[in-house]
């Protein structure tokens, strides 16, 4: 894994839901772009995710404090749009 | 002396009376007498009992300051005040897996009875946070958790009942063994859901939308009902049917 940091090269809007966009939605939710950055800031190489749906499960913000996320969907239609999608 | 001979003269001919006077009535009271039940003054033929005084099963009871409460102002709470949060989200300032449920679960249900922002907030979602994350952290705290639910439902208030009986069919799938363990204690909480059952609003054709909010006590109670049979396992149709007479099973036929 790189030890510097990995800046993305675009960024896009998210259209429509997918598992993807969920997980996106958790990690900025979060104060993080995607799995990469917080991969990175925190130092981790696993993220806890619920094991039925993969969905992201735990994550730790940058203040130390834990946000915990449903088993189930989230990220509602109109909060899709929101999304970012990053591209290295 | 003319008057004696008027008066006279009325007794011996009733029927010659003059016109200008009139007999007096027989003596009937102008008003009926209104008396209490169970009284001698009740026993009287003109007087109208009073119907007893409402027991006030429907009545709201005052909230008492809860421990939640202190414990909050206080500070002690693993929670992180969010100023920004955009979801209904609580950031939680240690792993929810390394708190001690024997303390902070009691803690979190006690505040269900509050009814203002942010401690009726706080304590539906740290109560969601930990139930989610328990695992079989909760089955030993369960006999600690049923004070603190029985003092929500006893406020007989209907947003913190129906808060309460959502976190009941949650609490009651959350782990293993805890539908079950929750059976002995049924002649606590369950009587309250006695006198809500029946809280459904007959709008005819109309749709009722606190049925798609999930607030129609009534259908709440039912559905928490069939949540307890479905998990309580043998013994708890028959615990439930003991305490609510009019529910019927879901399970069997």
């Amino acid at each position: 894994m790189a030890s510097s940091d990995v800046k993305p090269k675009s960024v896009s809007h998210a259209k429509k839901w997918s598992e993807e966009i969920e997980n996106l939605y958790r990690f900025q939710h979060a104060g993080y772009r995607d799995e990469i950055e917080y991969k990175q800031v925190k130092q981790v190489s696993m993220v806890d995710r619920w094991p039925e749906t993969g969905y992201v499960k735990k994550l730790e913000r940058r203040d130390n404090t834990f946000y915990y996320y449903n088993r189930q969907r989230e990220c509602d239609d109109k909060e899709v749009h929101k999304v970012k999608i990053y591209a290295y | 002396m003319v008057a004696e001979k008027e008066t006279l003269s009325l007794n011996k001919c009733p029927d010659k009376l003059p016109k200008r006077t009139k007999l007096p009535l027989p003596v009937h009271q102008p008003h009926s007498l209104v008396s209490e039940g169970f009284t001698v003054k009740a026993m009287m033929k003109n007087s109208v009992v009073r119907g007893p005084p409402t027991a006030g099963a429907f009545k709201e009871r005052p909230t008492k300051p809860t421990a939640f409460r202190k414990f909050y102002e206080r500070g002690d709470f693993p929670i992180a005040l969010e100023h920004d949060s955009k979801g209904n989200k609580i950031a939680w300032k240690v792993e929810i897996e390394k708190l001690d449920y024997h303390h902070y679960l009691p803690l979190f249900f006690d505040g269900l009875c509050e009814m203002t922002f942010p401690y009726e907030f706080f304590a539906r979602q740290g109560i969601h946070d930990m139930l989610e994350h328990g695992g079989n952290k909760i089955l030993p705290v369960i006999p600690q958790l049923i004070i603190p639910i029985k003092n929500a439902l006893n406020l007989r208030n209907r947003q913190v009942i129906c808060v309460t009986l959502k976190v009941l069919q949650h609490l009651v799938v959350s782990a293993e063994m805890v539908g079950e363990a929750l059976v002995p204690y049924y002649r606590q909480i369950l009587p309250i859901l006695n006198i809500f059952k029946n809280m459904n609003v007959n709008s005819g054709d109309g749709i009722d939308y606190s049925q798609q909010k999930r607030e129609n006590i009534g259908d709440l109670i039912q559905e928490t009902l069939e949540a307890f049979e479905r998990s309580g396992g043998e013994d708890a149709f028959i615990n439930i049917k003991y305490m609510v007479p009019t529910y019927e099973s879901c399970l069997l036929n």
